[in-house]
Formats: structure tokens, sequence, C-alpha cells
């Protein structure tokens, strides 16, 4: 997408508002063409020989009430110009969300999310800067164009004079902002670098802090802010001289006058009142054409932040970003509930052939896994680590995007296992799990409706009822961001019962009980396998408790199945799991 | 109140600018110089154009007028040129400034306790240590400078005004005094709903990063819905607010506005009545006219310097509020601690997180050398003994010594460096694995890290890795599994000579087999070392010399492992039991 379309995409999304603003802004930038002809009329009061139309008092007069007038515009100019701004944005940033929210989960953005927030946070700012400026330019040619008009009739090889070294600076900085578009994009991402560090420090506080590391962690961050300011200071250089050269021709133009019109004076058509008129409308003629400079740098700078936006969708087409989706302004909010899943869709066997990811940056992952799950049945996917058993269980849900192979429900190919893969099909618990900072309550439900009292139940399957009875607010406990204000333990088993509330066909749990003690896993999985009805389960442990009572045990190793089976037969045939088995023995 | 309110922030722009800004000396005084170079030129070009002016209007010999124009192109050029490198040097310096309260900042948040980190996302911190920075920066490296420049300006034109005529002289000075009283004035309003609207900003964020980090689950668990509402709700409180801030912006350009018609009007007003009186020449009309408009210049920079200030304000505040917040747990006046290994003592340790003690009087020894195995359930106050040693927090009462040494005396990095901990979270940040390793230490060797690589038998993913040591990490480990990155964590420790090692669940995360092999590398590592393992896996304290049990924040039992085991009446011995259960189960 051209940065033009995208623009142009922007401007439609809220027309009426843009319309509006555009119209506001047009009235806001002619309103200075009054206070020029009134003080051409006092120059010329004074230095005429017969009486003025309205005398210095009436001409005092006007001049209030033009200020008034403009003013007035001023402030629907700015509520026009904020209703639409914001409208804009933030559906920028709405649709890279739900974007996000839609890529393979594990892999759904490309960066650290520090920097995935400078690009929610500043191009974002940056493409509504540039948009919101095209009304102003608007606005401002039909000054230049109006004032233009009045001056000529006054005289017109003058006005020619002063207005062409303007275009030839417009033409100049054209030429420059390539230039500027480099240094732009270089200090935009040293920034990104900086915003980054802050939340990599921030989100591993407590490992510096033990290791120790607070000084040098500080020093380089503190290296990283000094390349900043490099790349900043060359940036604002160029700005600056840009800018200097668009006011530069006030003076210039001033100058010019003042070179044409000694003689002009002296013979008496150009009168002081004039000259003054000149000088007023240049003023604004170079703020314009300062503007219109400033609108291409902001449109170039749209260009850089056009492409930093299109590098977070991963490869899916720019045009998702200026969609045109409801911002739910007015309160109704979009229906968040799953919907009930139809009964021939109930899962009868679930199966997986050829399953391959590799991790592009090591090449490592999983290679032609192939896996059968039945109804009902309790899967245990076992193996040392970095054998790939995450990465199983995130490819075969879509949360990684796979490399190859297929994956069937009932016998039917999933095309998108990522948006397949939701409740009430299936529900997942990950290895590290996230939380919010929110309640307890809506970070198990996330949105979804307490209906018969399946909450409470989830509750006591995760066995978290007792954890829950300590807190001083119950479910209402606010944990915190990430959820730090929990153990380990009731983070795991907080995300355990988010999984266990939605009534799905297929639960995936990754390294379940790794945080627990022994009394509370025990008791975890006894009511798993008691209260799951006959819902199916794939699970990576390799906890006794889980494995002794699995129909199916899956040997991964180096990323391929190595042995398939139940303990017992596994124990009798298989040397890798009689020492996963016996190794905590050893 | 309000007074005594704006005294205090006077007095935070003070102590800002006197710590930040006023020792950088030389640079001030080169923008101050170039500063002036462009006001002097300003003020001249108006008495150039009268002078223009009066000549076209007489009879004199055209060619002055000529030499006129001339002049006033050549000093508006040079005017130009000065004021671009005055730009530059200004923000340079602001980078400058900035830039060391951004390190000190982050410095200082770095220090803070986790009763800090709990409580604020990394995305809020963002906001405060580059947003509302970011608010300052003007006013670091050009407010002072442009303050001054001009009033200096305002000043001169006055001046000169007086000089023309003392009634013109007069009638500006009472205008400029007007004018700025009540830009001033209006400013009052803008303030507050400035400062709301950065607040719900940085919780916009948090939202957001949170949500970046969290793709997983909400993607998995079909909550995508879900999100989405909340970003709703947020964009409903969000819209009024800046819809508000919108306004007080147009309030300032407004009130600027009428002021300066005001301004105008006046000048017309004096000069015409002078003018009719005799008492001045049409060149000085447009002299008095043309410098009320310079006027708009210095008057409009305050503005936008009083803007800047504005959000400025808010940000300060917050700033200083933030600087303000002293870790609970302060440096003490530093001892160093032995080196081998500590003895480790608690004397009547009482600790709560908050009024509800979570450590009731614990006593306890461990002596140089020997591991403790620390068991008991979730929530009995394991975790919170390990931080304790750490000094993540204080004990409300008793004392806490390792080697015979109060770690209150200690400063924390003398402490830490001698007390390495590693726990079940592994926090991976972005950067090489060498960074991750040694924390940006540049004196421990990669021959040491490959060494230590191997021992703990990630031999095998080392030589996987395409760059070696130099191979970048994903913010949160990416493409590491959740055992290897576990793996890591134990390589920082091997890293660093501890005296003490504190084993928090430390390998929950591995297989059984791995966890076995990683008990060799851990017999070497903790040789010559004290050691506190905290399990609830009783396979992992079988190394232990000594065993305490936990429960309810009180030690239940305590004494020799070997002891322990054969007393069939022990806690020990019946975990002991149940354990083995676990296993034939």
């Amino acid at each position: 997408m051209t940065t033009f379309t995208y623009m142009w995409r922007l401007i439609r999304y809220r027309q009426g508002w843009y319309i509006a603003n555009a119209f506001m802004w047009t009235v806001i930038y002619l309103m200075p063409i009054f206070p020029g002809l009134i003080t051409k009329a006092f120059f010329d009061s004074l230095t005429a020989s017969e009486a003025a139309d309205f005398g210095t008092w009436g001409l005092i007069a006007l001049l209030l009430g033009a200020a008034l007038a403009r003013c007035a515009t001023i402030v629907i100019g700015f509520i026009t110009d904020v209703n639409f701004r914001f409208r804009m944005g933030m559906l920028l940033r709405r649709n890279l969300l739900e974007h996000v929210l839609k890529e393979p989960g594990a892999r759904a953005i490309p960066c650290s999310p520090g920097e995935a927030i400078s690009h929610f946070r500043d191009d974002v700012d940056q493409s509504e800067e540039a948009v919101s400026w095209s009304v102003d330019v608007f606005g401002m040619t039909c000054f230049a164009a109006v004032s233009c008009f009045i001056l000529i009739r006054i005289d017109a090889q003058m006005t020619l004079l002063v207005f062409l070294p303007l275009v030839i600076v417009v033409v100049a900085a054209q030429l420059a902002t390539t230039r500027l578009q480099k240094y732009r994009s270089d200090s935009r991402e040293s920034t990104a670098k900086v915003t980054g560090a802050i939340s990599e420090m921030f989100g591993s506080v407590q490992a510096i802090q033990v290791a120790g590391a607070e000084k040098r962690v500080i020093d380089r961050f503190r290296k990283l802010n000094d390349d900043r300011r490099k790349t900043m200071l060359k940036d604002k250089l160029m700005t600056e001289s840009l800018d200097s050269i668009f006011s530069n021709s006030v003076n210039l133009g001033t100058g010019l006058i003042l070179l044409l019109a000694g003689q002009k004076m002296r013979g008496g058509d150009f009168t002081v009142g004039d000259f003054s008129l000149f000088v007023y409308y240049l003023t604004f003629v170079t703020q314009f054409i300062s503007n219109f400079g400033k609108f291409l740098t902001y449109f170039k700078q749209m260009a850089v932040a056009l492409l930093r936006l299109t590098g977070i969708l991963q490869g899916a087409p720019a045009a998702v970003l200026t969609e045109a989706h409801s911002l739910h302004l007015s309160g109704e909010d979009a229906d968040a509930a799953a919907a009930a899943l139809p009964k021939d869709e109930r899962l009868e066997r679930l199966e997986a052939t050829g399953l391959t990811y590799r991790y592009p940056e090591t090449g490592r992952g999983i290679e032609g896994i192939d896996l059968r799950l039945a109804r009902g049945s309790f899967t245990v996917v076992t193996g040392p680590i970095g054998s790939g058993k995450t990465t199983l269980v995130r490819t075969l849900l879509g949360l990684l995007p796979k490399d190859g192979g297929t994956v069937r429900w009932n016998g039917r190919k999933v095309e998108d296992p990522g948006a397949f893969f939701i409740p009430p099909r299936s529900a997942y618990t990950a290895q590290v799990p996230r939380l919010y900072s929110d309640t307890l309550r809506e970070n198990i439900l996330l949105g979804l409706p307490d209906r018969e009292d399946r909450l409470e139940r989830a509750l006591h399957t995760a066995v978290l009822e007792e954890d829950i009875g300590r807190m001083q607010d119950g479910l209402d406990t606010v944990i915190g961001p990430r959820g730090v204000k929990l153990s380990g333990g009731q983070a795991q088993r907080t995300a355990a019962a988010r999984t266990l509330v939605r009534d799905s066909e297929l639960y995936v749990f990754d390294d379940l009980s790794s945080a627990l003690d022994v009394e509370t896993e025990r008791k975890l999985w006894a009511r798993l396998f008691r209260e799951r009805g006959d819902a199916t389960c794939l699970v990576v442990s390799h906890r006794k408790t889980a494995l002794a009572q699995a129909d199916r045990i899956i040997v991964l190793k180096d990323g391929r199945i190595e042995a398939e089976g139940t303990a017992e037969e596994l124990l009798a045939s298989s040397e890798s799991f009689r020492k996963l088995w016996h190794g905590d023995e050893g | 109140m309000g007074k005594k309110k704006g005294l205090n922030a006077t007095r935070d722009y003070y102590a800002m600018l006197s710590r930040y800004l006023l020792p950088q000396k030389k640079p001030l005084i080169g923008l101050a110089l170039l500063l002036f170079t462009t006001i002097g030129l300003q003020l001249v070009n108006p008495q150039i154009i009268r002078y223009f002016i009066d000549t076209a209007q007489s009879d004199k010999a055209l060619e002055p007028l000529y030499y006129a124009a001339a002049v006033f192109i050549g000093f508006s050029l040079i005017q130009q040129l000065v004021s671009v490198i005055a730009t530059y040097a200004g923000e340079n310096l602001a980078w400058r400034t900035t830039n060391r309260l951004r390190g000190d900042l982050a410095e200082h948040c770095l220090k803070l306790d986790m009763s800090f980190h709990k409580s604020n996302t990394s995305g809020s911190i963002i906001e405060r240590v580059d947003g509302d920075v970011n608010a300052l920066a003007n006013f670091f490296s050009s407010f002072i400078i442009h303050l001054a420049g001009n009033l200096l300006l305002m000043l001169g034109i006055i001046i000169l005004l007086f000089r023309e005529n003392v009634l013109v002289g007069a009638g500006m000075l009472l205008f400029v005094a007007f004018a700025v009283y009540v830009i001033q004035w209006i400013r009052k309003f803008a303030v507050p709903v400035w400062a709301k609207w950065r607040q719900v900003n940085a919780e916009f964020y948090g939202f957001i990063g949170e949500h970046l980090e969290g793709t997983e689950d909400t993607r998995a668990n079909g909550a995508t819905g879900f999100v989405m509402n909340r970003f709703y709700s947020l964009l409903r409180r969000m819209l009024p607010l800046r819809r508000k801030a919108f306004l007080g912006f147009s309030s300032m350009w407004i009130t600027t506005i009428v002021v300066f018609a005001l301004g105008n009007a006046m000048a017309f007003a004096i000069s015409a009545y002078l003018w009719k009186a005799g008492s001045i020449s049409i060149g000085t009309v447009y002299l008095i006219f043309y410098y009320t408009e310079l006027l708009a210049k210095p008057i409009e920079k305050i503005r936008t310097q009083i803007e800047d200030l504005q959000k400025a304000d808010a940000s300060l505040l917050r700033i200083r509020e933030l600087l303000a917040t002293r870790p609970r747990i302060e440096d003490g006046p530093g001892a160093e601690l032995p080196a081998g290994p500590l003895s480790v003592e608690l004397d009547n340790v009482t600790f709560g997180y908050d009024d509800d003690p979570t450590l009731k009087e614990i006593d306890l020894r461990l002596e140089p050398g020997k591991v403790l195995g620390l068991l008991g359930r979730t929530g009995s106050g394991k975790t919170t003994l390990a931080r304790l040693l750490l000094r993540f927090y204080d004990p409300q009462q008793g004392s806490i010594k390792l080697g015979g040494t109060d770690i209150r005396s200690c400063t924390l990095p003398q402490l830490r460096s001698k007390v390495a901990l590693v726990t079940q979270n592994i926090e991976i940040l972005q950067g090489s694995v060498r960074d991750n390793l040694t924390f940006y230490d540049e004196r421990i060797s990669d021959e040491a890290i490959a060494l230590v690589l191997r021992e703990l038998g990630l031999g095998g993913w080392y030589a996987s890795l395409p760059e070696g040591l130099d191979t970048p990490l994903a913010s949160g480990g990416g493409s590491l599994s959740a055992g290897e990155a576990q793996l890591l964590a134990f390589a920082r420790v091997f890293l660093t000579d501890p005296g003490v090692v504190i084993l928090d669940e430390a390998s929950s995360r591995l297989d059984p087999l791995t966890e076995y092999r990683l008990e060799q590398a851990v017999g070497k590592l903790l040789t010559n070392r004290s050691c506190i393992i905290i399990a609830h896996r009783l396979a992992t304290v079988q190394r232990a010399d000594q065993i305490v049990i936990m429960e309810e924040g009180r030690i239940v039992e305590a004494g020799s492992r070997t002891k322990l085991a054969s007393d069939p009446d022990s806690r020990f011995s019946r975990m002991l039991a149940a354990g083995l259960e676990e296993v034939t189960a």
C-alpha cells in the first residue's frame, strides 16, 4: 500500500468528521485575511488626504471583532480535530491489537513487547499527525489563493517576485526530504531500542537484582541513550535547517519588497498601507510554506511509520491496518461469548500427521510428528528438556505456524488451527501462563459469563478454592501486573482454572504441576481425572502421577517421537522412558 | 494552599535544574551567546524599515534605499544561520541532560524493591522513564534560555519604544504585563486535564503491553473478544479526557489571539493620536506597529514554553514522586562478607508483607559449607525466607547474619554478590546468550562460560547455536525450552562466586533425567559453599545435611537429615513414606 492510499483510507474511515474538520480549519486559516486588510486601511487612513470610511475607532472595533470571530472558529476546529484524530489513531491501534491477537499466539509479534509498544504509541501518533495536518494544508492553500488574488490586484509584479522564491523553497524541501526519511527511521529505531531496553530491564528486574547487575545494566542503558541522542541530533539538524529555509523566506521576501518598493513608493502608486499588507500576508504565506513543509515531513514520517507498522503484521497485507471497524465509543460492547458447539462437531478423534515446526533462529523444533487422540482419552507427552514437548502442543493448536503436516478433527482437515482450537473446542494452559493486572475472577473468566456455578467447579478442580478462601478479597483480589502477587503455584492453578472454566472438548495443559507441592499436585490430578467427564486431555508432564494414569504416553526426543504406549509397556520397552521414570531416584 | 503548592513546584524545578542543567556551564554560555545575537538582529531590522519608509516618503536620493534593503536581507540570513546553530546546540544539551535523567531514573527504579515492581507494569515504567522525561526535554534544553532570551527581546522592544515616545513605551509596558498575567492565569485550567490524560495514557500502554505478552493464553482460550472489549472500554474513558486536554490547548491559543488583537488596537490608537498631533513620522507609526507584531513572538514563545511546562508540570511531579519513592531496603554502611562458605544465622526473625506475619519467630543456624533442605507446603513461608536472605525485604523483628555479619550492615551489591538465588521463574532478556549469562559483566571470559555450559549438560545446545555466545535470545526465552532456560539460570550462578546458594524450586521444570544430571553439576557448585534448597519434592533434598520443615510461617521440625529419617515419629520420615507412595502410585 502506498503512503497516499494509507492516508486516504484513514481519512475515509470517519469522513464526516474529516470534512467538518477540513471546513473548520479552512475558515480558521482564512480569518487572518481581515486583520491584514484592516491594517492596510489604517495606514491608508493616516496618509490619505480624504477622510477614511471608518475612522480609527471603527477600524479598531473591526480588528477586535475579527479576533473574536477567529477564536470562536478555533474552539470548534479543535473539537472536530480531536474527534477525528482520536477515532483514526485508535482505529489503527485497534486493528493492530486485533491482528496481533489473531496471529499464532506464541509468535504473535516479531519483536519484544517493549518495541511493539513503541509501534503502538509513536508510529500511530505519527500517522495521526500527518493525516490531521492534511487539513491544514488545504486551509492554508485557500488562504494563499485568496491573499494572492488581493495582492495581485495591488501590484502583480511585486506579488510574483515575492511568491517566486517560496515556490523554489518548496521544491528544494521536497528534494531534501528523502534524506530526512533515513534520519527519521534511524532515530525511531534507536528510540525503540531504548524503550525495548526499559521493558527488558523491568521485565527481568528480579533477575537483575538477584545478580546484583544493576550498575552494568544501567551502563548499557546509558549507552543506548547516547546512541539515540546522536541519531536524534542528525534528525533534528536536518528538520531545523529545512524549517529555517522555510521561515527565512519571510525575511527574504520582505527584503525583496524593500528593494522593489523604493521606486514605487516615491512615485506614490505604492502606499505604506500596501507595504504593510504585503508584509502582513507574507508572514502568513511563509507560515503556510513552513507548515506545508511540516506536512511533507509528517507525510514522509508516516511512510516510515507505515513500513514499521506493516512489519508487525508479519506478512499480512497492510490493508488490515485501515479496515473500518466500530470503536464502540457509545458504550455497546461487542459480543464476546462463544457459541455452543453443534453436536456433530463434538470431538470423536483428533489426528495429526507429519507435524513439523522449526524455530527460524536455531533450526530446531519438531519433525514429522504423528498423533492420534480418541474421545475421552488422557494422553501425556514427555521427554527430556529441549525435546520439543511445548513446541508440539503449540504447533498442534496453531500457536506456532506449522512448517508441515496436517491436523484433522473427526477426519476433517483443520485449515486454520489458530482460529479453530479455541473454546468450546479446546482450551489451553501455557507452560508459563500470563496473568493480567485485574481481579482473580476476571483473570479466570476473561469475559466469560459465570453460568451455572461453573467458576466454582473450575476452582475446585484446579485446587484453588482454599487459596482463595485465605485471600482477603477472595475472587476480587487484584493480582498485580502479570499476576505477580500470586505465588508460582497459585498462578499455575489460576491458569488451569481459566482453562477448565471453558467447557471444552479438548483440554491441553503444558507442564501443569511444575510449581506445586506433592499434596496439591496429587489432588489436582485426582480431581482432573474424576471431574473432566468425557473431555479429552493432552498433557505435557514428566510427573509419575500423570504418567501412571495416562491412557497413552508419547516420548519425545530431539523433536521426534521415540516411543509410544502406556507406562507399563514403555517401562518394558523403552530405555529412554525408564531413564525418565527412574531419573529422580538415581 | 495554592501558593504553597506553587512554591513547591518552583523548588522542584530548581532542584532539577541545579542537578542536571546548571553543571553544563560551557554549552549553556555558548547557547546564551547565540541567542543574544539573534535577539540583537531582530531588534535592528524594524529600524531599517523605518529608515526606509521615511526616506522613501522624502525627496532624498534613492540609493540609500537599496543599501537598506541589502543590509536587511543580509541580517536576516545571518539570523537564520545563528538560529539553526542555536537549535542544534540546545537540542544536544537537552538530550545530554535528559539522558542523564533517564539513566538516573531507571537506576533508581531498578533499586526499588518488589513491592514497587509488583504494582507497576513495565509499560507504565516506559511511560515514566521515557514518556515523562521526553515531556521534560524542552524544559531542560531551552526553557531557561528561551525564557531569558525572550524576556530580553521584550525588554529591548519596550526600551526602544520608550525612546520613540514615553506614551507608546508606557502603553506597551502595560500591555506586556497584562498579556503575561493573563496567559499565566489561563494556564491554571489546562494543567490538571493534561495530567489526567497522561495518566490514562500510561494505563493504556500498560494494558497493551500486558496483552502483547499474553497472546498465547488469550488466543488459545478464546479470550480475544474479551481483550477487545477491555480495549473499547478504555477508549470510552480516554476520549473525553483527550477532548478536554485539547480544549485546554485551544484556550491558550485563543487567549493569545485576543490579547494581541488588544495590543494592536492599542498601538493603532496611540500612534494615530501621536501622528495626528504631528509628533511622529509615518515610518515611526510603522515601526510601532512592527514592534507590536514582533512582541507577539516572545510572548508566543513564552506561551509555548509555558505549554511545554504544562506538560512538564505533570511529568515533573510524577518523576519527583518516583524519585522520592524510597526503596524499603537501603544500603547498609558497608561491610565486606568473608570469602568462602558463609554460615547462616536467623535469630528470632518475624516478618509479614502486611500486618499478618508470614514468618514467625524463626531461629535457624546453618554451619558454613553445609546444605539445608527447607520443606513445606506452598505458602508456608519458604520463599519468603529466601527473599529475606537477599534483603528483598527486611524482617520486622530479629536479625539475619551471614558469616557472623548482620546483613543490614552490608551494601546490597556486597550482599548479593555473595548470595545467589535460583528460582523457577526465569527471566530471559532480549540480547545475546552471553549478555543473558553475564549480565554485561565483561570480566567473565567466553571459555569460562563454555565450560559452565558443558558442565550443566548444555554442551549440545551450545554447539547448536549458530553464532555461538553472540546468538540472540528473544525476550522471554523464545526458542528456548523452559527447561533450558532454567539451566541457563543455573549457569548465571555458576559464573559468579557466591558464599551461599539458595535454590528455590530451581529444578521443578526439569525432567527427572536432566534433573539427575544437574545434580552432579550442582554437587560441584556446592563444594565449599553453604546452600539452602527449598523444595516440595523430597528427591531434591537428598543431599541436605540438615532438614527444616515449615508450616504456616513457623519451623515445626528441624534436625539432621539422617537423624530425622531414622526417627519413625518425625514428620520428615512420614513425608518420606508419603513420597514413596507417590513414586509407587
